[in-house]
């Protein structure tokens, strides 16, 4: 894959011969928002990708930042779009906060705060980690009456942040008083996205707001679990045993899909059909050059056409 | 400089306790006071403070109340002032509330323009005083966004300026909201009154603050807010204007080190640290902190043992 990476420092090239970067990989690594769907919108050529990725033999996973759901809930997601896709084959930040508490040993008396949905409380339950929080505090209230007290969990050890739709004042003390007044309590965020397509129409603050609030209450910097942060893709590598060399990223968003296959030597490919537009790509402030990018996945279509790769001194 | 400072706080060590009292207040001629967790904590007057400003008052000194809380509008600071029994007007009283508005008319914000308040609603009144037109704070409060397939949230292209304050009623609505203004309106501003991480809102224990409601504005939009509030310079710039004072001739009082001292110092006041609020000795003390105000002292009703010296130490 040497041959075909762009310097360091050079601009990304629009890709031209996507045969020539199927062949140079064994696996191919796609974000969801704004690659696979917006929302629950399936992007244009999709499944014709996928299938013709498949019968070429590549391998597919597929990693999201989105922790609303959890690798269950993305696995029926897929099948309602009409996407042949197992669970095994999914890995969200959700999973990744799950898997991430699993290899320290949580202990198993401790619990765990969640400010986010029930893909966080899913995968903690499956992995056999208490919990507390989540949307069952989105309907509580803080008055701050005089002499209110809020009493809070002494055996939370860790307070897991993702994207809330139903975030409320009582969640962010209730985060706050764990992570500054419980001994060791790990802050935890399953992203920093800023914003995302959660539905098709528009860009929505991400789970980089509720991250935020945090930091902003405690003056803590969390551990985070989801892209670029290369946990994930070492637990794709290790369970599959792959060299990352190997992998081709597939990405809308430089800070975090990009920036995850750079960090652990991937080739990488950026989709303009998400939250990336050509000019922010080309803006001298952008300082993140995926190797190649493309409008859409469905651009890979053109290698099913060819027999052989093609012999180009141009990529 | 202050002429305290020959008696501060050395240069790397931490700051000393405050034994002198006089020597400190015949040195200003105003003080200027934190409110939470030094004037109270929530509604409850912490001990000693009415004989205590009684005192500096009867010493001829200027007394102004500057507080991050943005909650409130000076007006209405001015009534809990008053139910709490301590004589204080609104023009003594500089609230971030005020100091948003007041920035806003600093610079000629357009008539044809809004702002989105994420906030309650000191910064609505304080607004609406400068005759700045507003939308947002507590009305959006019960807005729910549940991100149905196809779902669209509109906004008004003529907000100008987004403010930032602490806001119990917080909801993704208002971060959504606040956040298209942010990214999509050319030229908007992103205002936050304060950055302050916890504050004693009720008694009982401290509280996540304006600085979580600016964090999560600052995670969607990638932006850093203009911070009207301390430690921000804008409000002593502001009083030190209206009263016609200079700041070496000011002592800033307060419990927070990121906030109120460094205020006071970034403005070249003299500086004490009350430990009635946020900040604990240890905390003063801890290598890790590089804020050393010039004293420190338990709580302000301490001064009051200038008033038994009858000449100077």
């Amino acid at each position: 894959m040497a041959q075909f990476r762009s310097e360091a420092t050079a601009s990304a090239s629009l890709l031209t011969n996507p045969a020539k970067l199927i062949d140079s990989v064994e696996t191919f690594l796609f974000d969801c928002d704004g690659v696979i769907w917006r929302g629950d919108v399936l992007i244009d050529g999709v499944p014709e990708t996928v299938e013709m990725l498949r019968s070429k033999g590549k391998r597919l996973i597929f990693v999201t930042n989105n922790s609303t759901k959890s690798r269950k809930q993305y696995g029926k997601k897929f099948e309602m779009l009409g996407l042949d896709v197992t669970e095994e084959e999914i890995f969200s930040s959700s999973f990744a906060a799950a898997a991430y508490l699993m290899s320290i040993n949580f202990p198993s008396h401790k619990k765990v705060y969640v400010v986010g949905e029930s893909g966080i409380q899913l995968e903690l339950k499956q992995a056999g980690i208490n919990y507390l929080g989540g949307p069952e505090d989105g309907d509580k209230r803080i008055d701050l009456s005089p002499g209110q007290l809020m009493q809070h969990d002494p055996d939370v050890a860790a307070v897991v942040v993702g994207f809330d739709r139903y975030i409320n004042y009582y969640k962010l003390q209730y985060a706050t008083l764990c992570i500054r007044e419980n001994p060791g309590c790990m802050f935890i965020a399953t992203n920093c996205d800023s914003v995302a397509h959660f539905t098709e129409c528009q860009e929505w603050a991400g789970g980089g707001c509720m991250v935020g609030a945090i930091k902003g209450s405690t003056q803590r910097e969390p551990l985070v679990v989801g892209k670029p942060s290369t946990f994930m893709m070492d637990h794709v590598t290790s369970k599959f045993n792959i060299k990352t060399s190997q992998i081709c990223m597939v990405g809308d968003r430089l800070d975090t899909d990009i920036l995850f296959g750079q960090n652990e030597g991937c080739a990488t490919l950026l989709v303009l059909s998400g939250v990336t537009t050509l000019e922010t790509l080309q803006s001298a402030d952008n300082k993140i050059q995926p190797h190649y990018y493309t409008p859409t996945i469905s651009e890979l279509l053109a290698a099913k056409d060819l027999a052989n790769g093609l012999h180009s001194s141009l990529l | 400089m202050n002429c305290c400072a020959q008696v501060g706080a050395e240069a790397g060590g931490s700051a000393p306790f405050l034994t002198d009292h006089t020597t400190l207040i015949d040195s200003v001629e105003t003080f200027i006071f934190d409110c939470d967790g030094v004037i109270w904590k929530g509604d409850s007057l912490i001990d000693g403070v009415p004989e205590t400003l009684d005192m500096l008052r009867s010493m001829g000194k200027r007394l102004v109340f500057v507080t991050n809380n943005s909650t409130k509008s000076r007006k209405q600071y001015g009534k809990k002032f008053e139910s709490l029994g301590l004589s204080v007007s609104a023009e003594e009283i500089f609230a971030s509330s005020f100091a948003a508005a007041a920035y806003l008319k600093s610079m000629k914000f357009p008539t044809d323009k809004k702002v989105y308040i994420i906030g309650e609603a000191g910064i609505q009144l304080e607004l609406k005083q400068a005759g700045i037109n507003y939308i947002g704070g507590p009305e959006d409060g019960d807005k729910r966004i549940d991100l149905t397939p196809g779902q669209l949230m509109e906004h008004d292209h003529d907000v100008g300026a987004v403010v930032v304050g602490f806001d119990r009623y917080l909801n993704y609505y208002k971060l959504q909201y606040a956040t298209l203004c942010i990214r999509e309106n050319p030229g908007c501003m992103f205002i936050a009154t304060n950055c302050d991480a916890v504050i004693h809102l009720t008694d009982a224990q401290e509280w996540a603050g304006g600085g979580s409601m600016v964090g999560a504005i600052k995670g969607s939009t990638k932006k850093e807010p203009l911070v009207v509030g301390k430690p921000s310079t804008f409000m002593m710039d502001c009083l030190a204007s209206e009263f016609n004072i200079k700041t070496s001739q000011i002592c800033m009082v307060g419990d927070r080190l990121d906030t109120d001292i460094l205020f006071g110092q970034n403005g070249g006041c003299a500086t004490l640290l009350v430990l009635s609020g946020v900040t604990t000795l240890e905390t003063l003390q801890s290598s890790e902190n590089k804020i050393q105000p010039d004293f420190y002292t338990n709580k302000i009703s301490d001064l009051l043992a200038a008033k038994k010296v009858t000449t100077n130490a």
